[in-house]
């Protein structure tokens, strides 16, 4: 009796997939949200137009298990809302197999702003930036042609990819320009700092958060700059190196001696929600990182200039009130409609 | 939201597992899996990182380069109150720093555990002194794998069931030596402790499920804790002292706490 209930809603939903097969491409443009206090776009929206068709690909994609070698890791695996795109309180994330990475996952919010992408800048294009995840070993450990050749099988996709894409075709080409338009979609630029400085309604800071910021922007803006809150530079902070680890950051890039234990500066969007922090996630709260950058640095022999005190020690000297202040003008740049938009939800 | 979505989701799952199985209770007799307990070692509200200085409240700081501990009689408490003790031989492990993935968690797997809905876990931190009367009996390669760990002492007979090197700076040194190398004392001193940690959520343990269990050990309360201690009171050379050595096990039995459980 059962079986055959399930039997028929099979056979409804079968039916349902089937009469959408037909629909065929009609662009539909989705308006990219410039805010007004964010520096130019970056992302040439010219040669990857966002369209509904493409932008829910796009999102069906960064939830879809069979861009990994086990059908069970998407994107969202190591990036969830709930955390600002990251893996849940992970230092270090973990993958396929058990295997285990050597980097923090970062957010996933605002990249089309950004011209480069990872912690030591090996994505130079938004498109290309899956790639690594898809194919490491330890993290999706899988090939572009199997994840294409999984699509192509799969009866959504052959309709979707012919809504999202004029030439309609299952390829890598479409798939990393989907995921693009599902990624350049994900702004998050609603915070109560955001309504601050756009003079929004519910933009009113406490005197506490005012504090903050003000010695935010005396101590910390020389790399957390613009409303982006990076400068998008690679900077060697003076943590002390994880001989496990032993990551050299940009310099496994290019070489450069300069480069050695460089790494991007982060956005500070959403941070009270994306912790542990640095690049290896070894600070598991907001005081231990002030903390550090009041009396931690070590000299690795390669720290920014920037963190040099007058008197030859390094560091940012803060004060007790000064680390609570910047903490609590830091939790104004959680965006609660972010993490809670449904257009970004799995579910 | 998404929590109520979950809650729906889940309500499904019971609804459609009720109905599918409605004629009789899963059958657990018989049945084992394994278990993981991955060890994460911390120091307050920062990852453990070899080589790198963590402060203690009272302005003194450490670095470690060794960082080890004995681990024994692992039991599970499962929901019905029974309790699953690891076959003796098998049930003692050396979880050592430097044995760490990327993430800084040593493993330690446990094979053909029961199957039942563990609720609690709990186990020892060194040697008891039942097994220390064994000698060398029942210890398989124990022995060895100690001396190779450098958790055996051979200037007297015993484990070390803890072992921290490294250094140690105050207001007035800077970088002097570090170790605490300590057990029991024979029979005369019993520095063995064990710990009960009920578990966030229940585990299940299954045939073709292997969970895990993440706990993170603050290695900073084995000097601030049950007692804080100084350095430079000469708690930076702990070895076999009668004060010491149980000021310091009282402190690590405190370490542990359960961070989170993944059912396969």
């Amino acid at each position: 009796m059962k079986k055959e209930i399930l039997v028929i809603i099979g056979l409804i939903l079968w039916s349902c997939s089937k009469s959408s097969e037909e629909v065929a491409y009609v662009p539909v443009p989705m308006e990219v949200e410039i805010p007004t206090n964010f520096p130019d776009i970056v992302y040439n929206l010219d040669n990857n137009p966002v369209t509904e068709a493409g932008f829910e690909l796009g999102k069906q994609l960064f939830y879809e298990g069979k861009l990994s070698a086990n059908d069970a890791i998407p994107c969202a695996f190591c990036h969830e809302q709930a955390f600002a795109f990251t893996h849940h309180e992970h230092t270090v994330s973990h993958g396929l197999n058990d295997g285990v990475g050597r980097r923090n996952a970062q957010p996933i919010q605002n990249l089309a702003y950004q011209s480069e992408f990872m912690w030591d800048g090996a994505a130079t294009h938004l498109d290309l930036q899956p790639v690594i995840p898809i194919t490491s070993e330890v993290e999706m450990g899988e090939t572009l042609s199997n994840v294409i050749s999984k699509l192509n099988a799969d009866l959504y996709y052959q309709g979707q990819f012919d809504k999202a894409f004029e030439d309609g075709e299952i390829n890598s080409e479409n798939m990393l320009k989907a995921l693009s338009q599902f990624m350049i979609m994900m702004i998050s630029s609603n915070s109560k700092y955001d309504k601050y400085v756009r003079n929004e309604e519910g933009g009113t800071l406490s005197t506490q958060e005012l504090d903050g910021l003000e010695s935010f922007k005396a101590k910390c803006t020389s790399c957390h700059a613009t409303d982006l809150f990076t400068d998008q530079s690679y900077r060697n902070n003076g943590l002390s190196i994880n001989p496990k680890l032993n990551d050299k950051g940009r310099f496994n890039i290019f070489e450069n001696p300069d480069d050695l234990y460089k790494f991007k500066v982060p956005s500070l969007r959403n941070v009270e929600k994306s912790k542990p922090y640095m690049h290896d996630g070894r600070f598991l709260t907001l005081e231990a990182v002030l903390e550090f950058y009041d009396s931690g640095l070590v000299d690795n022999g390669n720290v920014d200039p920037v963190f040099e005190r007058v008197d030859g020690s390094l560091g940012i000297t803060l004060s007790d009130y000064e680390k609570e202040s910047i903490i609590a003008f830091l939790k104004t740049l959680t965006d609660y409609e972010f993490l809670n938009d449904d257009r970004f939800a799995e579910f | 939201m998404k929590i109520m979505k979950f809650t729906f989701a889940l309500l499904l799952c019971a609804v459609l597992s009720s109905c599918s199985s409605d004629d009789d209770m899963e059958d657990l007799a018989g049945q084992t899996g394994d278990l993981v307990i991955k060890f994460d070692n911390g120091v307050g509200d920062q990852d453990f990182i070899f080589q790198t200085s963590y402060n203690k409240s009272n302005g003194e700081s450490f670095k470690l380069e060794t960082l080890k501990y004995i681990i024994s009689n692992i039991r599970f408490k499962d929901d019905e109150g029974n309790v699953f003790m690891y076959p003796s031989e098998k049930n003692v492990f050396i979880v050592n720093e430097a044995d760490g993935n990327n993430a800084g968690e040593i493993w330690v797997t446990l094979e053909d555990i029961d199957a039942a809905n563990y609720t609690e876990v709990t186990f020892g931190i060194g040697i008891d002194q039942d097994r220390f009367a064994l000698g060398a009996d029942g210890q398989g390669d124990f022995l060895t794998e100690a001396e190779n760990e450098g958790m055996l002492w051979s200037w007297a007979t015993g484990f070390k069931f803890i072992r921290f090197d490294g250094t140690y700076s105050t207001s007035t040194v800077t970088d002097e030596g570090l170790n605490l190398h300590m057990g029991s004392v024979g029979t005369a001193l019993d520095n063995y402790k064990e710990t009960i940690l009920s578990l966030p959520n229940t585990v299940l343990v299954r045939n073709e499920k292997t969970p895990e269990i993440h706990i993170k050990a603050d290695i900073l309360k084995a000097f601030e804790s049950v007692t804080s201690v100084n350095f430079a009171d000469g708690y930076d050379q702990v070895h076999v002292d009668a004060v010491e050595t149980p000021v310091i096990a009282a402190n690590v039995a405190t370490m542990f706490s359960v961070h989170h459980v993944h059912n396969d």
